[in-house]
């Protein structure tokens, strides 16, 4: 089973806006006292606690554009005008793991897709329509995939369960496992492990991005996109460059996997 | 390499931001190295304006999310369907939130009849929706319609979601699911009201009851 995790974070927003440079985004805005959630047994005050923390997101939200507004009146319009994205990031869903903000970066400025576990799945049409569009239409520079330590569904996939309708997603990282199972099985520490686990799938779908013909053709035209591959430290919040070896990695998939020909 | 230049810069505002978050909550990291505990799942399109957890005004921790090609959920999507039973059932999340928004390039595809190769077969759901709602997509002035088909298909990602088991169960302990969608010339999010699927949900509980 996954471990229910118990220590508890609740919806509680930064208070001190005037602190930060003027690029990060990640938004202090809210100053709307956090609700406690109530004792489960009254169906009433669980309703009202879920009509608060509702309303919280709207309150909060508008607190932002104002802010936005404050700090660029034209903020918005711009943003209206369109979207020319320098990234695409394909990370996690968890949490802990939002992605223009731990890249530092404002709205408009990263093209985002996230799932379980980062996975990038050959046959996921999801995936790969976002690829598509990023860097057909979109024409980004960089592709990166982003992985985290402490991850839920790498966890997962390593648990012996069945876990019903995760099982084909989660299959993804145990095939992971099986492709380094000799370098894997050599580590004794069990953290060390599993941190290593987290890298390599990273890695691996890393090799599973640049293995559409979509990124092949458009680096053959036009030296980009890029791909890179890094994971995030939810310990201290800092991210690690894998340091893909872009060039080297796509020379070797294209042995088998060459499909820059239209 | 100038691209190279864009990309030390995001790594070195990331270094930035971790020390900007740790100085205002100096304990907020190590709470997050324990484990996420987020009350809402964000369902929303990969494009660039509409980064949730900021546009939000939201902490890293708060928000479960799944971005990808106009926040379309189709009920056989196995990428969408890992992140709901997961958010739901694994997280016990409070919230699930369907966002879409307006100038959404993958509804503006749809409209304007592009063929786009691959995104094609991601977009038929879209396609699909244009079709059954001609007559009052065509009723209206471009730049409605393109706001209505957006609308659409936000109330058809709410149906997906609520039909889906482990929400329609969760549902019954208080669950709730939401229809958004986000402007990109404001900022502003707007509500839908979804409760027109709540009755395909009830049919669908009733339809999958067991006979004792």
């Amino acid at each position: 089973m996954l471990r229910r995790l118990t220590t508890r974070f609740p919806l509680r927003p930064l208070q001190t806006a005037a602190l930060r440079p003027q690029f990060l985004a990640t938004a202090p805005y809210c100053t709307h006292p956090t609700p406690k959630m109530p004792d489960t047994t009254d169906p009433k005050a669980v309703s009202r606690y879920l009509e608060q923390t509702h309303e919280k997101i709207f309150e909060s939200n508008r607190a932002w554009v104002a802010a936005k507004k404050d700090a660029d009146p034209e903020f918005f319009d711009k943003l209206a005008a369109g979207q020319a994205p320098e990234y695409l990031y394909i990370g996690c869903s968890d949490s802990r793991v939002p992605a223009n903000e731990i890249m530092g970066l404002d709205a408009g400025e990263v093209f985002v897709h996230r799932n379980i576990a980062n996975v990038v799945p050959t046959i996921d049409l999801s995936a790969m329509s976002v690829i598509n569009y990023a860097v057909r239409h979109l024409k980004v520079k960089h592709i990166v995939v982003c992985g985290h330590y402490n991850c839920g569904g790498v966890k997962a996939a390593l648990t012996p369960t069945d876990l019903g309708i995760l099982n084909p997603w989660l299959r993804n990282i145990r095939d992971v496992y099986r492709l380094h199972e000799k370098e894997l099985d050599a580590i004794e520490n069990d953290e060390e492990r599993f941190n290593r686990l987290v890298e390599l799938n990273v890695v691996e779908s890393c090799r599973s991005v640049i293995k559409t013909a979509v990124v092949q053709q458009s680096y053959e035209e036009n030296s980009f996109p890029i791909v890179h591959g890094w994971v995030f430290n939810l310990k201290d919040g800092l991210l690690k460059d894998l340091k893909i070896d872009f060039p080297g990695m796509l020379a070797d998939i294209q042995k088998i996997y060459n499909l820059t020909k239209g | 390499m100038a691209t190279q230049d864009r990309f030390t810069t995001a790594l070195r505002q990331n270094k930035a931001w971790a020390a900007q978050i740790s100085k205002e909550n100096p304990d907020l990291f190590r709470k997050l190295s324990a484990g996420q505990h987020p009350e809402i799942l964000w369902i929303g399109c990969s494009d660039s304006r509409c980064p949730e957890t900021t546009l939000l005004g939201l902490n890293p921790g708060d928000v479960f999310v799944h971005r990808n090609i106009a926040n379309i959920l189709q009920p056989s999507d196995l990428s969408s369907t890992s992140v709901i039973e997961y958010a739901v059932r694994h997280l016990g999340v409070k919230h699930v939130v369907v966002c879409g928004h307006t100038n959404c390039g993958g509804v503006s595809a749809v409209m304007a009849n592009k063929q786009l190769g691959v995104l094609d077969s991601w977009l038929l759901p879209l396609r699909k929706l244009r079709d059954t709602n001609a007559s009052r997509l065509k009723s209206l002035p471009a730049d409605k319609a393109l706001l209505q088909l957006v609308e659409l298909n936000v109330l058809a990602g709410v149906k997906t979601v609520k039909q889906k088991s482990v929400v329609a169960e969760a549902m019954k302990k208080g669950l709730k699911v939401h229809g958004l969608v986000y402007d990109v010339g404001s900022g502003v999010l707007q509500e839908l009201d979804t409760s027109v699927s709540d009755k395909v949900v009830r049919k669908r509980l009733t339809l999958f009851k067991k006979e004792v």
